[in-house]
């Protein structure tokens, strides 16, 4: 065979044209970017911004049928243009992943250029554009005429084309407010990361109750001069119970009794109290190579000092555990009388109205005495399409999958 | 439980050490096959059994630190390695395999980990063990992948004609992929039920999709008929941006407020 050199822009177009075509498309973003000044994108909302996706898949569509065998066409959907595309997206994630995605001074260069919020920037947005374009077309392709064989591909690229376009175009619709309440209170103002000002929710939400669990207090041994925590032997994070023990160097210790709630009573000596008002104390006793003494040592709270044991310059300190869980009991209830009474937690969020309702935080500095609960709602008209996107994603996997483990069969 | 931690992995390491042994023997002596299997894959059986005890000593999966799914590498890894042998009738890439989990295990031994076993609330969910166990196996599926392609390339540079470990390479590339996707996807439904949003450019979520990207072009590379030779290239070298998600990523300046920033106390 006589291998021909091909020339640059010789039909039908391969790689150096694809690349040469999504550097120039990526150069182009980033003018438009340095032209905008560094200011994001703005998308029109429901139902304009729905209305218009729904356009552009018809026209990518339409034109992947009625030229398909246009070379111009061919080449637009064709995967020497994928690849180019994909790594322009990978490339432009780089920047994504390696440079801090904050707020920065709008004159800096970076910020011109969208380096910061690489993800609404123009390149981005140019990029992922021409690639839904490319996308589109190859999907027209083996959607029409359909075939069953085909049925993979269509569900992994419909799938990424469907979540790709409308986590982007809905993200423009997403609504994240934070909403700070106290307990016996009700509260229908949310805030943005954004903005000082509050948003008026359609709905409110009264505080009964907010409680947090923690993990058993921890104990450690802190060193003051030069301010660090001394590992014990066994390298464990101690949970102080009864009949806990821990070694150092030339110390041992023995936790001897453990009182989760107590507080101290008329003679000094913790005391059992409620949950709602004590704090963990324990009785340790400490060895070392000359002296054995006993101590009670507690973790304090926020109206209470901590007791910590004195060793040679040493403290042995508790300190508490880290939380484990915490909730929100809340009553929500819009104008229009709908209700519900829900126990919020992480991992446990709640539907009301078409909004989601999360456990987000809480007054860190007074841990368990919290009075202050955080709620985030969301609204996210666009998650069914994204989630459907996903699942096609994963069924178009489940077949590749299968169809990997059949083929190597076959190729032996 | 270091002390614990310190036998099973000398057991496994000296397991998988014997197995070799007598697996590259066993050319001369086929009597020693046999052993050999069975001393390499009770290397795996070990630390699984570690695993098993160090999952019900701490109450929760072990998972949540680098040092805890080392633990798991180091378990699996050797099993790709058998099974490749198994499918493939290809024997060189187990003991890479082995090699690779001693490794896992002897950066454990030099920086022990710190028993703690609380979970933080976010971690308590029924998605923590399906998406770190698919990203496991994923991960452990193209570090095979990426160690045939380099075994590959070494054989191509020594002009040595190599069709089906360019097939392992592939096969094992594509069901990574597979994972690597499930393992994106169940994350994002996941954050969607702890963090409020099921995409959020964390820089741990940017890496994730960035190795995704990377094994997504290799795949439509591989479509269009380029040549597989070169492609042996890429599959050895997109292994690299996969480092750099699994625990590259702490050390990027991008990172400091990331989700996936796992607490080394």
């Amino acid at each position: 065979m006589v291998v021909v050199k091909r020339r640059w822009f010789q039909i039908p177009w391969e790689f150096r044209e694809s690349a040469l075509f999504t550097a120039v498309a990526v150069f182009f973003g980033f003018v438009l970017q340095y032209a905008a000044s560094g200011s994001g994108i703005a998308i029109p909302h429901l139902p304009y911004n729905a209305i218009a996706l729904l356009l552009f898949a018809i026209v990518i569509i339409s034109i992947g049928l009625t030229f398909r065998n246009t070379p111009a066409v061919k080449w637009l959907g064709g995967i020497p243009l994928g690849l180019c595309l994909i790594l322009a997206i990978a490339v432009i994630s780089l920047i994504g992943g390696i440079v801090p995605q904050q707020l920065v001074a709008k004159s800096s260069l970076p910020s011109l250029l969208g380096m910061n919020q690489i993800f609404s920037s123009w390149p981005f947005a140019v990029t992922v554009l021409l690639f839904l374009a490319n996308l589109g077309i190859s999907l027209s392709w083996k959607l029409f005429p359909f075939k069953v064989k085909n049925l993979q591909f269509i569900l992994f690229h419909a799938g990424f084309w469907i979540a790709l376009s409308c986590a982007i175009v809905g993200s423009f619709d997403l609504q994240r407010l934070a909403v700070p309440i106290n307990i016996g209170k009700a509260n229908n103002l949310g805030y943005t990361m954004e903005s000082e000002t509050p948003q008026r929710l359609p709905f409110s939400i009264f505080l009964h109750d907010f409680s947090l669990e923690e993990y058993p207090p921890q104990l450690l041994l802190y060193d003051p001069h030069n301010d660090k925590l001394i590992m014990n032997k066994s390298q464990a994070i101690l949970e102080v119970r009864k009949g806990t023990s821990a070694t150092w160097q030339g110390i041992d210790v023995l936790v001897l009794d453990y009182l989760p709630y107590a507080l101290p009573g008329k003679d000094g000596l913790p005391q059992p109290v409620d949950r709602a008002t004590g704090i963990p104390f324990a009785k340790v006793r400490i060895n070392t190579a000359s002296t054995q003494r006993e101590a009670w040592i507690s973790t304090g709270s926020p109206m209470l000092k901590p007791d910590a044991a004195q060793l040679d310059g040493l403290y042995l300190i508790m300190v508490p555990g880290t939380p484990k869980s915490f909730r929100s009991a809340v009553t929500v209830q819009d104008e229009k009388g709908h209700e519900i009474i829900a126990n919020l937690e992480v991992n446990h969020p709640v539907n009301f109205m078409g909004w989601k309702l999360y456990q987000m935080g809480y007054d860190e500095k007074a841990g368990r005495w919290s009075k202050l609960s955080l709620i985030e709602v969301i609204h996210d008209p666009w998650l069914p399409a994204v989630y459907l996107g996903f699942f096609m994603i994963m069924a178009g996997n489940i077949l590749f999958f299968w169809n990997g483990i059949k083929r190597t069969e076959v190729e032996k | 439980m270091i002390i614990n931690f310190n036998t099973a992995a000398e057991l496994a390491i000296a397991c998988w050490a014997i197995g070799s042994l007598l697996g590259i023997f066993s050319g001369r002596t086929p009597a020693l096959r046999i052993p050999g299997y069975v001393f390499s894959i009770g290397g795996s059986i070990v630390m699984a059994g570690f695993i098993a005890f160090y999952w019900t000593a701490l109450d929760r999966p072990p998972l949540r630190t680098l040092g805890e799914t080392r633990l798991w590498y180091a378990a699996l890894i050797p099993l790709v390695g058998f099974l490749v042998e198994y499918r493939w009738k290809i024997s060189w890439l187990k003991y890479y395999c082995m090699v690779l989990a001693a490794f896992f295990l002897g950066i454990n031994m030099l920086h022990p980990e710190v028993f703690d076993k609380t979970l933080m609330p976010a971690l308590q969910s029924p998605w923590f063990v399906p998406h770190v166990v698919v990203y496991l196996v994923g991960y452990v599926m193209l570090a095979a992948s990426s160690v045939t392609a380099l075994h590959n390339v070494y054989l191509q540079l020594r002009s040595k004609g190599n069709h089906t470990g360019e097939s392992v390479s592939h096969y094992l590339a594509l069901l990574g992929f597979v994972l690597l996707t499930f393992g994106l996807i169940f994350g994002a439904l996941w954050a969607k039920e702890a963090w409020g949003h099921y995409w959020t450019w964390d820089p741990k979520e940017t890496w994730a999709f960035l190795s995704w990207l990377a094994y997504l072009g290799y795949l439509h590379a591989f479509r269009y008929k380029i040549d597989q030779g070169k492609l042996q290239w890429y599959l050895a070298l997109s292994f690299l941006v996969l480092l750099v998600c699994w625990f590259g990523v702490n050390y990027l300046p991008s990172a400091q407020n990331s989700v996936h920033t796992y607490t080394q106390s």
